[in-house]
């Protein structure tokens, strides 16, 4: 017989209990009267024939208990009656049992949070056929336009033509496809039925993701409804204006409408036919924190990202993300797989080589042999929030996990106090015939009530932790593609961890309790009962304090360190005013402004901004002082001859006349800005010191002249001022960047007539419609205020709305949020692990407390005796503060190099100081130290107090 | 009694499965038939015949259930399942064998060794 049909036959009988009970009653009974009627038979009178009858089968209860036995039921009986008998201790020790859920419930609560987090952020696969086959040609995690870099270079960048090559022919991947690096906001109406835009209802912002034809095909995504992108809406430049949708946007901006497929919206003024919506969980092979809600084929690029063409052979211009599907035998096979990759790099080897064309140089020849592009498994999908959380969550998680282990240690330490004090009730159970194992079983049933009833709320409480951190790692955006919903992995994870709890602080007690001897334990007397016990038994709670200061003594050390690089990370020099600072984020292009309409619009915006009361300046910008992305490119001084691959690079950035004063960088040499410098004066340019000093070693930078390497905004532009240096982007960054200002008043709007792309699309010279130039635009506006800078926010968006209530203010922030944004995973880290080794410091205080306090309680007779003996108050705190110090001594002296050789891993995570630095390690000791002497205190206080001649009468 | 013989350890099993083998029985049924065969010589445990159909009927070598005594009473009746008679029929093979080979031990002489 199959094991699988006993359990269930096992199982029958248990949920059938009452139906057995009667049918074994039944049965037996028929017994005893079949041997009555028998002996009636054999000449026994009726009465005498029953009752010998019983005497010969026995007792009923004794029948049916062998039965019980034979069938397994026994062990279940026993279980329940153990857990009956478990709650009904607990129950007896409220105050004990609330602690014990509470602190289990924050150490598994804790590790809960972080796991979902760590669960969604870096497992979770992504929800396609065979997602272990998908692989990102580079990391794929950074998004953006490139020009003048190799192929793949920087982390995967490749321009139209040659993704279209590799999709056309994948060599040995099953498919090859392609999507824009980045998801840009586009502006979405929904269509009258006529067809035409309907302009009175109000514009949605979504960000939408321009795809290969294959994309949806090679990543194996099924569509909820009708079909996804297919390779013949990507065939043709300009055509193709159809969309999927994701199923967050269907369902919150289209109320779920079933009919949807068919209809069209209009994305950017143009009318999109919807063909298909996503599955649920589907966001696009690249996550993002804001996810994308629609997909457009690359083919509708100048709608979508509304720039000029992208999609011409040789465009220049490195957009899209390129990644595949290997074929089975290489997911498997690491030669196979070798060989994909082999394969492509060679392609974008010839591709360098094909774009490149003339005759190279040996030296160019050799580094384009050695391009290579990685293959890197995609089968979580592309995230940023992975490698920027990654490392964070790792750290968290283990923290978490130690602060649960010192939790364990203390319910450990309880229990095996009471264990101690429970010795007589087991002996007598012992003694009445229970068997050892039983005694273990029933002991470990009780603590795993408690680590399950921990588990259950812990699973609560990882649910509110779990929905904070999303809303800090999600940096303010409504919508992010995490959920703190515990799924079945991790409630699979809180059980196990639940389990695992309760068998770790349960076994120990368990066995203690087990060791007890029957017979020696019923005639001593209490005192040898409390007092005496094997050397072990007194020699575990000293260990597991030990273990609890160590463990403080490191979580305390990691926090005081990350602490500390937050605070260096936020007092560094930002070479900017950090207070009093709003910036906004408005998009005049969506509201359907040329930018040959910008400079009246910009001077509308300052004029009614500056007039707001509260407000000192006000300056309009590309991007504001720091941000995640920059305008860039490399800077030429004439009459400078750079060195071969000279790093000629600056951050750019277009202003208005007030930008110094209100993002507060001042001037190192020269001028600022002024209302002079406009459309008809002197193109002028002010650069900061890193680039005046690289360039202008003797320091006549102003006067002279400096040229962008773009075509739009080349110049010459004549050098008037040097600002100070400041960071532009991530503050842990420490190397000095050049930076190069030029007023947003002097940039033409339109492109020069004579530029090499008009001459280069074949357009004449002379033609009579010049390009605008995108380069004309200002992204952001900075208010610089008296007082709090929240406070005039709302007056922000009405006078911008009194300009033109059509543009969209995409985001508002103080500049502290900005910055913010930048460490917002050294906040987490920080702030996380502060507060947990706060808390594991708690349970490390309440666990030497106990201890010691139970010693005092212990050994109430010995002191009493010394006392009587003639020990002074102060011999007798000694006594007790000597053995907590001697605890806090061995704990630190193990700790420290356990620390020591932990920090190390944690190093990349500091910034500003070293994994050893002694103040903060110095701190770290204080904090224990003062603990110990705090929760040694009042037990050495109380046995101080004990009476003499009380302790002595005891028993 | 004294003169009864004890069962054998493991055989009980072996023997309530041929007692059911020759038609259903209840409980009181299956003792009376294994004492009728043995010739009264055989004396079966009472405490540990019940047990034994409860967990025979577990592993799904018998099966039960309720129907008229003799004297027109509700009983529970067992009878061998397709398994119950495999089992019997392996059982029964191995306990032949088993039996003739501790006989021709016994058997032995000091000549033949």
């Amino acid at each position: 017989m199959k094991p699988f049909a006993r359990l269930r036959s096992w199982l029958k009988w248990i949920v059938r209990r009452a139906r057995l009970e009667t049918a074994m009653e039944a049965e037996l009974r028929f017994h005893i009267e079949s041997i009555a009627e028998d002996l009636v038979r054999s000449g026994v009178p009726q009465q005498e024939a029953m009752r010998r009858a019983r005497i010969q089968f026995g007792g009923i209860e004794s029948h049916k208990d062998a039965i019980r036995a034979s069938l397994g039921l026994r062990l279940w009986d026993e279980l329940g009656m153990d857990l009956r008998y478990s709650v009904r201790i607990l129950a007896k020790s409220p105050a004990f049992t609330v602690i014990a859920i509470l602190s289990l419930a924050l150490g598994i609560g804790g590790n809960t949070a972080i796991f979902t987090l760590i669960n969604q952020v870096m497992l979770r696969h992504l929800p396609v056929r065979n997602p272990e086959q998908l692989v990102a040609f580079g990391d794929s995690e950074y998004g953006g336009i490139a020009g003048g870099i190799d192929l793949g270079a920087f982390g995967g960048y490749f321009p139209w033509d040659f993704t279209r090559s590799l999709q056309t022919d994948p060599g040995p991947f099953q498919g090859i496809a392609a999507y824009c690096s980045f998801s840009n906001k586009v502006s979405i109406r929904p269509l009258a039925a006529s067809g035409t835009s309907n302009a009175s209802s109000p514009a949605v912002l979504a960000p939408a993701n321009l795809v290969s034809g294959n994309y949806f095909s090679v990543l194996g995504a099924q569509p909820l409804l009708g079909r996804t992108i297919l390779p013949s809406d990507d065939a043709t430049p300009g055509s193709g204006a159809v969309t999927v949708l994701s199923y967050h946007f269907w369902q919150q901006s289209l109320s779920s409408d079933p009919r949807i497929v068919g209809k069209s919206i209009a994305i950017n003024g143009t009318p999109f036919e919807v063909v298909g919506v996503m599955q649920k969980g589907f966001l696009g092979i690249k996550q993002e924190l804001e996810p994308t809600d629609l997909w457009t084929p690359i083919s509708m690029q100048t709608v979508v990202l509304q720039q000029p063409s992208m999609l011409t052979p040789h465009s220049g211009l490195y957009f899209l993300h390129l990644f595949g599907r290997l074929s089975p035998r290489a997911t498997s096979n690491k030669a196979e797989l070798a060989q994909s990759q082999n394969w492509l790099n060679q392609q974008v080897r010839n591709g360098i080589r094909e774009r490149e064309g003339g005759t190279m140089s040996a030296a160019r020849q050799l580094e384009i042999s050695r391009v290579n592009v990685p293959l890197v498994s995609a089968a979580h999908g592309v995230s940023l929030i992975r490698s920027q959380y990654g490392e964070s969550l790792k750290i968290l998680m283990i923290v978490v996990a130690l602060v649960l282990l010192i939790a364990c240690a203390n319910l450990a330490n309880f229990l095996l106090a009471r264990a101690a004090t429970r010795k007589r009730e087991i002996a007598t159970r012992l003694a009445l015939g229970s068997s050892r194992a039983r005694i273990i079983r029933q002991s470990l049933i009780e603590t795993l009530l408690l680590s399950l009833a921990g588990g259950a709320l812990g699973l609560g409480i990882a649910f509110a932790a779990t929905r904070v951190l999303i809303g800090v790692v999600s940096q303010g955006n409504a919508y992010i593609a995490m959920d703190p919903t515990p799924d079945t992995t991790v409630t699979l994870f809180t059980l196990g961890l639940s389990l695992l709890t309760g068998i770790l602080f349960g076994l120990a007690p368990a066995l203690a309790a087990a060791r007890t001897g029957a017979a020696s334990n019923l005639s001593a007397g209490s005192r040898t009962a409390q007092g005496g016990g094997a050397k072990s038994a007194r020699l575990w709670p000293k260990t597991l304090v030990t273990v609890q200061v160590m463990l403080s003594l490191l979580l305390l050390v990691a926090s005081g360190l990350f602490l500390r690089t937050l605070r260096n990370l936020q007092n560094q020099d930002y070479g900017f005013e950090r207070s009093h600072l709003l910036l906004a984020e408005f998009n005049a292009r969506l509201a359907g402004y040329k930018p040959s309409q910008t400079p009246g619009l910009h001077q509308g915006l300052i004029e009614r901004l500056s007039a707001l009361p509260g407000v000192r300046s006000v300056a309009l910008c590309a991007t504001p002082p720091i941000s995640a992305g920059t305008w860039s490119s490399s800077v030429t001084i004439p009459g400078y001859t750079p060195a071969p691959k000279e790093n000629r690079h600056s951050i750019l950035n277009r202003v208005s006349g007030q930008y110094f004063e209100t993002a507060g960088i001042s001037m190192v040499a020269g001028r600022p800005f002024n209302d002079a410098d406009s459309a008809n004066s002197q193109k002028v340019a002010i650069i900061n010191q890193t680039l005046a000093s690289h360039f202008f070693p003797k320091g006549d930078a102003v006067g002279r002249s400096i040229i962008i390497d773009i075509d739009s905004v080349k110049g010459p532009w004549q050098i008037v001022g040097i600002a100070r240096d400041s960071k532009s982007g991530n503050p842990r960054d420490v190397d000095r960047v050049g930076m190069t200002y030029i007023p947003l008043a002097q940039i033409d709007p339109y492109l020069p007539a004579d530029s090499s792309a008009a001459s280069a699309t074949g357009l004449a010279a002379s033609t009579v419609v010049r390009e605008e130039n995108q380069d004309r635009y200002a992204g952001m506006i900075l208010v610089r205020t008296i007082g709090d800078p929240a406070q005039s926010i709302a007056d922000l968006r009405a006078a911008v709305t009194s300009v033109d209530p059509n543009l969209p203010l995409v985001r508002i922030t103080t500049i502290h949020d900005q910055m913010s944004n930048f460490i917002t995973h050294d906040e987490l880290i920080s702030s996380l692990t502060s507060l947990f080794s706060l808390l594991a410091l708690l349970l490390a205080a309440i666990g030497l407390y106990g201890v010691m306090s139970y010693n005092v309680v212990r050994r109430t007779n010995e002191i009493g005796i010394r006392i009587a003996l003639g020990a002074q108050t102060r011999d007798v705190q000694w006594m007790i503060l000597s053995e907590s110090l001697l605890l806090l001594t061995i704990g630190v002296g193990l700790g420290l190099p356990l620390t020591l050789l932990t920090t190390k891993y944690i190093k990349d995570q500091l910034f500003g100081l070293s994994a050893l630095d002694p103040m903060t390690f110095t701190v770290a000791l204080i904090v224990l130290s003062a603990m110990t002497l705090f929760a040694a205190w009042l037990p050495a206080r109380r046995a101080t107090k004990v009476d003499p001649m009380a302790a002595l009468r005891l028993d | 009694m004294g003169k009864r013989l004890d069962l054998l350890q493991g055989t009980l099993d072996m023997l309530i499965l041929k007692a059911v083998s020759l038609g259903p029985l209840h409980g009181y049924g299956v003792l009376l038939r294994i004492q009728q065969i043995s010739g009264e010589q055989l004396e079966i445990q009472q405490g540990s015949l019940y047990p034994a159909l409860y967990r025979l009927e577990h592993q799904g070598l018998i099966a039960s259930e309720w129907g008229e005594s003799n004297n027109n009473r509700k009983a529970k009746f067992y009878r061998l399942t397709v398994a119950g008679r495999r089992q019997l029929h392996t059982e029964t093979e191995r306990w032949n064998h088993m039996a003739s080979l501790i006989a021709s031990i016994l058997r032995t002489t000091s000549e033949e060794v």
